[in-house]
């Protein structure tokens, strides 16, 4: 095996970037291959600046970034196996879908009637293939979002980088590129995706990587991480017809410790095993033939996590 | 991949090129502000050349160079006549009238434009004769027949001039003293206007203005607007993007120029003067100046483009730099020798053009001593216009050799501009 097939197709070590006095990412070791990733963190908390360094668009103070085993700052030649889908809104809107995608398929070396074929291609799979002769400005948030997704498929990539691909976009929209992203992990890719929402990354991916303060916190399963979390309180808010008689069949449950009701058709449970509750509690209902409209866990937000994870100092700079 | 080549591979190089420049070119194409540009370059030129066309189609008025149609003692004879036949020009009692048979006086305009210039070139020897005859006939002693003291009576002398180069012209009194006034200045005024032009209008004001206005932003306008993660994030190098954009507004720009100067070239081909309906002989001209326009918009470009990677408001470090070239434009006028002309792109560039227009109109020393000598009176109409806006090439070689080193050196410029360019923006972070 070549030293390339060995390292992951996404690998820092050690990476630092700093501007100025901020320092916008810490010692970030990580490697990827395959699959979708969902990189988790709040607004400014290294997402963007990773994915940068990524793309050979800034150069880290310390530290070894490999893709595809080459140093991108020095090398565009990765790029050719992979797409990158910018944060930014700017798109040149005078081009139609057509126009932006083959343009920058070109750049790949194809010719133009290739650049074409392979836009016309990726935009049909985007969904936007009735609309690929319309000027990008007459677009919507949804319709720019996956313009931007196909100009970054045109070269069949390996790895797929999107930045905040979702921010602004409408269900229809979100549903769409949500099952993009799925596809391309499916079909062998190594996806990253980007987002504040942890929602939004649970739709497409268990396996995420949580940044914080430009500092990796987790790195896994979103479940495992929950697992983690089992010693914390946590609490799961349930609305139903009956929540006394729920409350009665949960009682005697050994991860639960606490009960509480807002009114007669909510139910708060307290629990210190999350895990093994989400497990058991379908069954409880069915079992105890309860009608149930709704199960949250208000707790089970990103940020939320972050305060566990960094023991209640999510907020604290 | 479609194919086994790497997307790297110099055979796709050439693709990439004509992407990005094509890219570029649509771009500027739907900017209003590249149309504005454009059309104030083109207006400039128009007014340059609307002056021009008032010149040539006005009648120039002959002038009576030697002050001779004059009749100072008001007895009907013009002083030339008078001098003629030895009368005193400033005393009425004394006039060819009086003289057995006595003359009748000439219409003064007999005594206007009498006596031409009779040679074409600067040949160094006796050259001139005294077609009206007020040198040769006058009864006048010899001595005042040979002013110029060379030994022979009423000619013209050329020599050429021991310390500063070029020629004195010395003429006898009344020798080729009153030329065709027209005929010169329409000519003198069409070189010095097509110089002026390609100086000032070309290289100048669309070599400099039109890299200002839209080469500084070609890589930072995309920095700024952050459009340019879409370029960076493809088998491109920064290198290879810097050189790319450049290529699609020079694709804008050389038509432009080349339909700029063909546009002069047929419209002063026209109304220039000539023996036939065209004067074909410019076409010569036009292309240097288009030429060195070219060169001028390439080394520019470049550096524009460099100063905007270099600094988000590159446009500031690109006004002083219009102000010197603008300084040297003027510096290139009064002092064409001096050394730091070699210090701006202009200077190389006119030197270009000055170097083409000696070599495409090898007779113009002829035309700038003559006219300045003007038959020994006052310069001719065009003759100081003339001097003014054509130079010698000032590097001490051969015309030809000049404007190969003129262009040889803004194509190294533009290299130079070229590399720091692109090291800076290959070293640039992209935020």
């Amino acid at each position: 095996m070549t030293p390339q097939q060995q390292m992951p197709v996404v690998y820092l070590e050690n990476v630092s970037k700093v501007y100025g006095r901020i320092h916008a990412l810490t010692n970030v070791t990580l490697g990827l291959s395959g699959g979708v990733t969902g990189v988790l963190g709040l607004n400014g908390a290294g997402k963007s600046t990773l994915f940068k360094l990524l793309m050979g668009k800034l150069k880290p103070n310390s530290g070894t970034i490999r893709l595809f085993g080459e140093d991108p700052w020095k090398n565009p030649a990765p790029y050719a196996r992979i797409g990158f889908v910018p944060e930014n809104e700017k798109m040149y809107d005078w081009m139609t879908a057509l126009e932006f995608v083959s343009t920058f398929a070109r750049l790949f070396g194809m010719t133009k009637d290739e650049a074409e074929q392979e836009a016309l291609r990726v935009l049909d799979f985007v969904g936007l293939a009735d609309v690929a002769n319309k000027q990008i400005g007459r677009f919507s948030k949804g319709m720019r979002q996956r313009t931007k997704i196909a100009h970054a498929l045109v070269n069949k990539p390996e790895l797929i980088i999107l930045d905040e691909p979702l921010q602004g976009c409408d269900p229809l929209a979100r549903t769409t590129i949500n099952n993009v992203i799925r596809e391309l992990g499916k079909s062998g890719c190594t996806v990253l995706v980007s987002s504040h929402i942890l929602t939004e990354i649970e739709r497409v991916t268990e396996q995420i990587v949580i940044l914080h303060h430009g500092k990796l916190l987790a790195l896994g399963n979103l479940h495992a991480i929950r697992e983690r979390l089992d010693q914390i309180p946590h609490t799961i808010h349930i609305r139903g017809e009956d929540s006394r008689g729920l409350g009665r069949s949960l009682m005697g449950h050994p991860a639960v410790f606490g009960l509480n009701f807002p009114n007669e058709h909510e139910l708060n449970i307290q629990t210190f095993h999350f895990g093994q509750l989400h497990q058991d509690l379908p069954k409880i209902i069915v079992e105890g033939g309860h009608k149930v409209e709704l199960i949250d866990n208000p707790d089970d937000d990103l940020e939320s996590i972050l305060g566990y994870l960094t023991g209640g100092q999510s907020h604290a700079k | 991949m479609q194919s086994n080549d790497s997307p790297m591979s110099p055979k796709r190089f050439d693709r990439k090129a004509a992407a990005v420049a094509e890219f570029t070119m649509k771009q500027y194409t739907k900017r209003i502000s590249t149309w504005v540009i454009l059309s104030v370059g083109l207006l400039a030129v128009s007014i340059i050349m609307l002056f021009y066309f008032d010149t040539m189609l006005r009648e120039i008025e002959a002038v009576d160079n030697d002050y001779d149609s004059f009749d100072p003692d008001g007895d009907g004879y013009p002083s030339g006549q008078e001098r003629l036949y030895g009368t005193d020009p400033y005393f009425s009692e004394s006039h060819p009238g009086k003289i057995d048979p006595s003359i009748l006086p000439d219409d003064p305009s007999k005594w206007i434009n009498e006596d031409d210039i009779d040679w074409d070139a600067l040949v160094v020897g006796s050259v001139g004769y005294d077609d009206d005859g007020d040198c040769r006939n006058a009864p006048i002693a010899p001595s005042a027949q040979d002013g110029n003291r060379d030994g022979i009576a009423c000619n013209v002398r050329i020599n050429e001039n021991q310390f500063s180069g070029g020629y004195t012209i010395r003429g006898d009194g009344y020798v080729d003293e009153d030329p065709d006034d027209e005929i010169y200045a329409k000519e003198a005024i069409h070189r010095a206007t097509i110089l002026a032009l390609g100086k000032f209008g070309f290289v100048f004001l669309i070599g400099i203005f039109l890299p200002l206005f839209m080469a500084t932003g070609l890589i930072r306008d995309e920095m700024e607007s952050g459009t340019m993660h879409f370029l960076i994030a493809k088998p491109i190098r920064r290198a290879e993007i810097f050189l790319y954009r450049l290529l699609g507004f020079l694709a804008i720009t050389y038509p432009y120029v080349i339909v700029m100067s063909l546009l002069c070239a047929i419209l002063f081909g026209f109304s220039g003067p000539s023996d036939s309906v065209f004067r074909l002989s410019d076409i010569g001209i036009w292309m240097v100046i288009a030429f060195a326009t070219l060169l001028a918009i390439l080394v520019y470009g470049m550096m524009f483009s460099m100063f905007g990677v270099l600094w988000k408001h590159g446009i500031i470090l690109a006004i002083p730099v219009a102000a010197w070239e603008l300084a040297m434009m003027f510096v290139s006028l009064w002092e064409p020798e001096a050394s730091v002309l070699r210090f701006s792109v202009l200077g190389w560039a006119t030197m270009i053009i000055d170097a083409g227009a000696l070599m495409l109109w090898p007779d113009m020393e002829y035309m700038i001593e003559v006219g300045m000598w003007g038959g020994g009176m006052a310069p001719l109409q065009g003759a100081e216009q003339l001097m003014v806006f054509s130079s010698n090439p000032g590097l001490g070689l051969s015309n030809f050799s000049s404007f190969i080193v003129g262009s040889v050196v803004l194509l190294i410029q533009a290299l130079a501009f070229w590399f720091v360019g692109s090291a800076l923006f290959s070293s640039k972070e992209v935020a």
